[in-house]
C-alpha cells in the first residue's frame, strides 16, 4: 500500500525522468563520452530553452483547459481557436496597419465574446459541450482560413519586431532572470512561512519543518538551474513568465476562491451544487470566459513562435491540453484535479514531442508514441487511484 | 467466512452469485431501458445458437412473475413500474439465480406500507421454501415481523444476536445506541415568540407544473408556518411532498398560480441560491444524489453553501476562518470522523447526513425544510436529528419536516399537513393527531373517517 501511494505521488516525475533519461541516451551519447566533435543536442541550452517556450505554449492552454474539464465539460475548439485568434492578430497587424498591443486587444476580446457564447449555449439550451466545441472547432478553424486567406501572413509590420512577435521569443537579458528568481524564492518562502502561522494559530498539525525547507530548496534549485540554462542561451523567454503568471492566477482561482470550489462542486456533483445555491451557469460560463482568454494568449504565443500566421497553427492542439490534463491526473468527469498535475502532464507531452523531433521519428512514429503515454498515463492513474 | 460449512473467498459477485448468495440493495441495480423480462434475464439471457431466444425469455419470466404474483406483463420497461415492484422485479431476478442465500440491504428504504407487506409475504413464502434470508433494515417494526433472530451491529461490531421471540423493541433500541432512550420522540416545544412578528413563511393557493404547458401537479396549497414551529408532511409516496419542498427552493417545477411569501416578502421567482440568501434552506432525501460532493472532504461540503461569508475583499476564501466555522458544525453536530478533511463519501449515512444539516444551517436560515432526515439511518443519529430539530425552534427558526414515518411525524410535528395527489389531504393539531385519521387524509378521505 504504502508502495502504491510512493508510486502513485512520484509516478509522473518518474516518467519525466525517463523521457529525459532516454532522449539524452539516444541524442547525446556521444557528447556524454565527450567523443571529440561530439555536442549535446538535447540537452543543449538551445533545445532546453526551445522546449520551455513549447511547454509554456501548451500549459497556458492546458490551464484553461484545467478548469473546463474540472466542471466535467470538454472544449475541443481551442486548437483552430488558438490559431484563429492569432490569424486575427496577424492580419491586423500586418495588412490592416493597427498596432501590436491594439490588434491583441482586439483579438482577446473576440476570443472572450466567443467563448462566452459558447459558455452560453452549452448551459443555457443544454448542449453537451462535445458538441457545441467539435463544431467550435471547424467554425473556428474556416473562420482562420478565410481570415487569413489560406496564405502565409507576417506578424511583423516592415520587418521590426513587435509586442506581438516578442511574446514567445523575447528572451531576459542575463541578469534580470536571477533577480525575477531570487524574488519569487523570496516571495515563495513567505507564502510557506505565512501557511505554517496559519496552522499553527488554529492548532493544527504542522509539518516539521525540514518539509517546507525542502520543498523550498527544490525549487530554489528548479530555478536557478533553469536560469543558469537559459542564460547559456539567450537568457529566460518570456513564454514562462507568461506561463508563469497564468499558473499563479489558476491556481489562486482553483485553490482559494469560491470560484474555484464551484468548479470542483459542479464536477463532483452537479446536482448536489445546484441545490446547494451555487449558479452553476455562470460558473461554466466564467470557465469558458477564462478559457477563451488562455486559447487567445495561446493563439499568440504559437504564432509568435512559428514567426507567421499559416493554416496550420493550432492543429490538434485541444488535444495535447487535454491530453496534458488527463496525464496529470485531472478525471475527464470532473471534480478531480491540479495545477501542478497539469504543468506535469504539459511538461512530459512537450517533452516527448520535442525529442521525437530531434531523433527525427517518422510523423506516423510521433503519433503512435503521443497516443500510448496518454493511454498508459491514464491506465497507470486508474489502476493505482482505486482505493 | 463459511458457506454450507465450506470456507468461502470470493473474487467477486459472480463467486457469490455461484455459491447461491444473491445481494439486493438499497440502489436498484435494474436497467431502467430494458424490459422487465431483459432486467431479469440480465447478462444471462436464454439463447438460441447467437441469438437471444426471446420467446422463452418471455415465457419464463411470465411463469416467475404469476409465481410472485406480480400482474405485470414481461415487456413492460422497468422505468415505467413503481420503485415497490422495482425492488420485487430484483428479488424476482435474485429467485431465478437459484439463490439461497438472499440478502436485502435496505429494501424497504422506499416502499410504501403496503409494498412492505406484499414484500414480507413473498420472504415468508420463500423462507418456507428453505431459503435464508439476511434482512438488513433500521426499521424495527419490520425487523420484528420478518425475522427469526436478531443481530445488532454497532460501529462495526457484534453487540447481539437475539431471538426474535424473546427480543423487544426497547432492548433492540438499547442495543443499538448503547444506552436505554426513554423517549424515542423528544419533540420540545419551541419558542413561537422568538422569532419575527408574522408568519415565516406563507403559501397561498399554490399550483405548480412539473414544467412549462403541463398541468398541475401540486394544486391548491396554502399553509402558514410560524418562526419556532415544526409543521410536518406527509401522505403516500408520489403525494407530492418532495416536490412542494424542492417548489418552495427554486429547484423544481413551473408556478402557475399562487403566492409564496418569505418572511412577509414576495418568494416569487425562487433559485436555490436566492433561496438560500433569504434563509431559506433544504435538506434532501437523497444525500449522495442532491447532498454531497462524496469525492471532496467534510469540511469542503460543509461550507460549499456559505462559502461568500469567507471570502476577503469578495475573492479570496479565508482558510483559517472558514476552518474554524467548519469545526465548529464538525464538533456540534458530532459528526463521527478523523477530522473535517475525511472524504465525505467515506461517512456512515448517519454522518452523511449530518453534513448535509451542517451545510444547510451554516447558511443561518430562519425556515428549515427537512425531506426525509432520518431515512436510512441508525436510531442513534435519528436521535440527535430530533435534538437538533427542537434545538431549531428553541432559536426560533421554522421547520418543515417531510416523513414518510407516521410515528416519527407525528411525535415530532406541532401541526401536520397531509398531501393528497399533489393537493391538500387534511390539516391537524397536535391535539388531533391519530395513525388513523393521519392515514384518511393521505389517501384522500379526510371528511370519511
Amino acid at each position: 500500500m504504502k508502495a502504491r501511494a510512493l508510486l502513485k505521488n512520484f509516478a509522473m516525475p518518474l516518467a519525466l525522468l525517463a523521457i529525459f533519461v532516454f532522449f539524452t541516451l539516444w541524442l547525446d551519447r556521444d557528447a556524454l563520452l565527450r567523443r571529440p566533435g561530439a555536442s549535446f543536442v538535447f540537452l543543449s541550452p538551445r533545445n532546453l530553452s526551445h522546449l520551455l517556450v513549447e511547454f509554456s505554449n501548451t500549459a497556458v492552454l492546458a490551464l484553461g483547459m484545467f478548469m473546463i474539464i474540472l466542471t466535467g465539460n470538454i472544449d475541443l475548439s481551442v486548437g483552430s481557436g488558438a490559431g484563429m485568434i492569432g490569424g486575427i492578430g496577424a492580419v491586423l497587424v500586418s495588412q490592416q496597419g493597427w498596432s501590436a498591443p491594439a490588434a491583441m486587444l482586439a483579438g482577446l476580446g473576440v476570443a472572450l465574446v466567443l467563448w462566452f457564447l459558447m459558455g452560453a449555449l452549452i448551459v443555457k439550451q443544454r448542449i453537451p459541450s462535445f458538441i457545441i466545441t467539435l463544431g467550435g472547432m471547424q467554425i473556428f478553424k474556416g473562420v482562420f482560413w478565410r481570415v487569413i486567406n489560406n496564405s502565409t501572413i507576417d506578424i511583423r509590420s516592415g520587418g521590426r519586431d513587435n509586442l506581438f512577435s516578442d511574446i514567445a521569443t523575447y528572451s531576459l537579458p542575463a541578469g534580470r532572470g536571477e533577480f525575477l528568481c531570487v524574488a519569487a524564492l523570496a516571495i515563495y518562502a513567505w507564502i510557506l512561512w505565512r501557511a505554517r502561522r496559519a496552522r499553527v494559530a488554529l492548532g493544527l498539525a504542522v509539518e516539521p519543518p525540514r518539509n517546507p525547507g525542502l520543498k523550498w530548496g527544490v525549487a530554489a534549485l528548479a530555478g536557478f538551474g533553469l536560469v543558469a540554462v537559459c542564460n547559456n542561451f539567450k537568457g529566460l523567454p518570456a513564454a514562462l513568465l507568461i506561463l508563469a503568471a497564468t499558473a499563479i492566477v489558476v491556481y489562486f482561482l482553483t485553490q482559494h476562491t469560491p470560484f474555484g470550489r464551484y468548479l470542483y462542486a459542479i464536477g463532483g456533483n452537479e446536482e448536489a451544487a445546484v441545490l446547494s445555491g451555487i449558479n452553476v451557469d455562470r460558473v461554466i460560463i466564467g470557465a469558458f470566459v477564462f478559457m477563451g482568454a488562455t486559447a487567445g494568449l495561446t493563439g499568440y504565443m504559437i504564432t509568435s513562435y512559428q514567426g507567421t500566421s499559416s493554416t496550420t497553427v493550432g492543429g490538434l492542439m485541444e488535444l495535447d491540453a487535454i491530453a496534458a490534463c488527463v496525464i496529470g491526473g485531472t478525471a475527464l468527469k470532473g471534480g478531480r484535479g491540479t495545477v501542478w498535475g497539469v504543468l506535469f502532464g504539459a511538461l512530459i507531452m512537450t517533452s516527448l514531442l520535442n525529442g521525437m523531433t530531434l531523433i527525427p521519428v517518422e510523423e506516423w512514429v510521433n503519433y503512435v508514441a503521443r497516443g500510448t503515454v496518454l493511454v498508459l498515463a491514464v491506465w497507470l492513474d486508474v489502476r493505482l487511484g482505486r482505493d | 467466512m463459511r458457506v454450507d460449512g465450506q470456507v468461502a473467498a470470493f473474487h467477486g459477485i459472480r463467486d457469490a452469485e455461484t455459491a447461491g448468495i444473491a445481494v439486493i440493495t438499497q440502489e436498484f441495480a435494474l436497467v431502467d431501458e430494458l424490459s422487465v423480462a431483459e432486467n431479469i434475464f440480465l447478462g444471462r439471457a436464454p439463447r438460441r445458437g447467437l441469438c437471444v431466444d426471446w420467446l422463452a425469455m418471455h415465457q419464463r419470466a411470465a411463469a416467475l412473475l404469476q409465481d410472485f404474483g406480480l400482474a405485470i406483463p414481461p415487456e413492460t420497461p422497468v422505468r415505467a413500474l413503481g420503485i415497490g415492484q422495482k425492488q420485487l422485479i430484483e428479488i424476482v431476478r435474485a429467485m431465478d439465480k437459484k439463490s439461497r442465500i438472499l440478502v436485502l440491504d435496505e429494501p424497504t428504504a422506499a416502499l410504501t406500507e403496503q409494498e412492505v407487506e406484499v414484500l414480507l409475504t413473498h420472504l415468508r413464502r420463500l423462507r418456507a421454501q428453505g431459503t435464508t434470508c439476511i434482512y438488513i433494515s433500521h426499521k424495527l417494526d419490520e425487523v420484528f415481523a420478518i425475522a427469526d433472530r436478531i443481530t445488532i451491529l454497532r460501529d462495526g461490531s457484534t453487540i447481539a444476536t437475539l431471538a426474535a421471540k424473546e427480543a423487544t423493541i426497547p432492548l433492540v433500541i438499547k442495543h443499538m445506541v448503547g444506552r436505554e432512550i426513554t423517549d424515542l420522540f423528544p419533540r420540545k416545544a419551541g419558542r413561537t415568540e422568538a422569532g419575527p412578528a408574522g408568519a415565516a413563511l406563507t403559501v397561498r393557493q399554490l399550483d405548480v407544473a412539473r414544467a412549462k404547458g403541463q398541468p398541475p401537479f401540486l394544486r391548491g396549497i396554502s399553509f402558514e408556518l410560524r418562526a419556532g414551529e415544526v409543521l410536518g408532511f406527509g401522505g403516500l409516496m408520489g403525494a407530492g411532498r418532495t416536490e412542494l419542498l424542492m417548489h418552495l427552493f427554486g429547484a423544481w417545477g413551473h408556478r402557475i398560480g399562487g403566492e409564496v411569501l418569505l418572511g412577509g416578502q414576495p418568494h416569487a421567482h425562487p433559485t436555490p441560491g436566492a433561496s438560500i440568501r433569504r434563509g431559506l434552506v433544504l435538506a434532501s432525501e437523497d444525500r449522495r444524489r442532491y447532498g454531497l460532493v462524496i469525492a471532496q472532504t467534510i469540511g469542503f461540503n460543509l461550507s460549499l453553501s456559505s462559502l461568500k461569508e469567507f471570502t476577503r475583499f469578495g475573492w479570496k476564501i479565508d482558510a483559517a476562518a472558514e476552518h474554524v466555522r467548519n469545526q465548529h458544525f464538525f464538533t456540534s453536530l458530532r459528526v463521527k470522523a478523523p477530522s473535517q478533511h475525511t472524504r465525505a463519501g467515506a461517512l456512515s449515512g448517519g454522518n452523511q447526513q449530518k453534513v448535509v444539516l451542517g451545510k444547510a444551517l451554516m447558511t443561518g436560515p430562519s425556515v428549515v425544510m427537512l425531506d426525509e432526515p432520518t431515512r436510512g439511518i441508525d436510531v442513534g443519529a435519528k436521535l440527535e436529528v430530533y435534538e437538533l430539530i427542537n434545538r431549531l425552534t428553541a432559536e426560533g427558526e421554522a421547520v418543515i419536516l417531510v416523513s414518510s414515518e407516521l410515528p416519527e411525524l407525528m411525535g415530532m410535528s406541532d401541526r401536520i399537513i397531509m398531501l393528497h395527489e399533489g393537493a391538500m389531504g387534511g390539516e391537524f393539531d397536535r391535539a388531533a393527531f391519530s395513525q388513523e385519521k393521519l392515514l384518511a387524509a393521505a389517501m384522500g378521505q379526510a371528511h370519511a373517517a
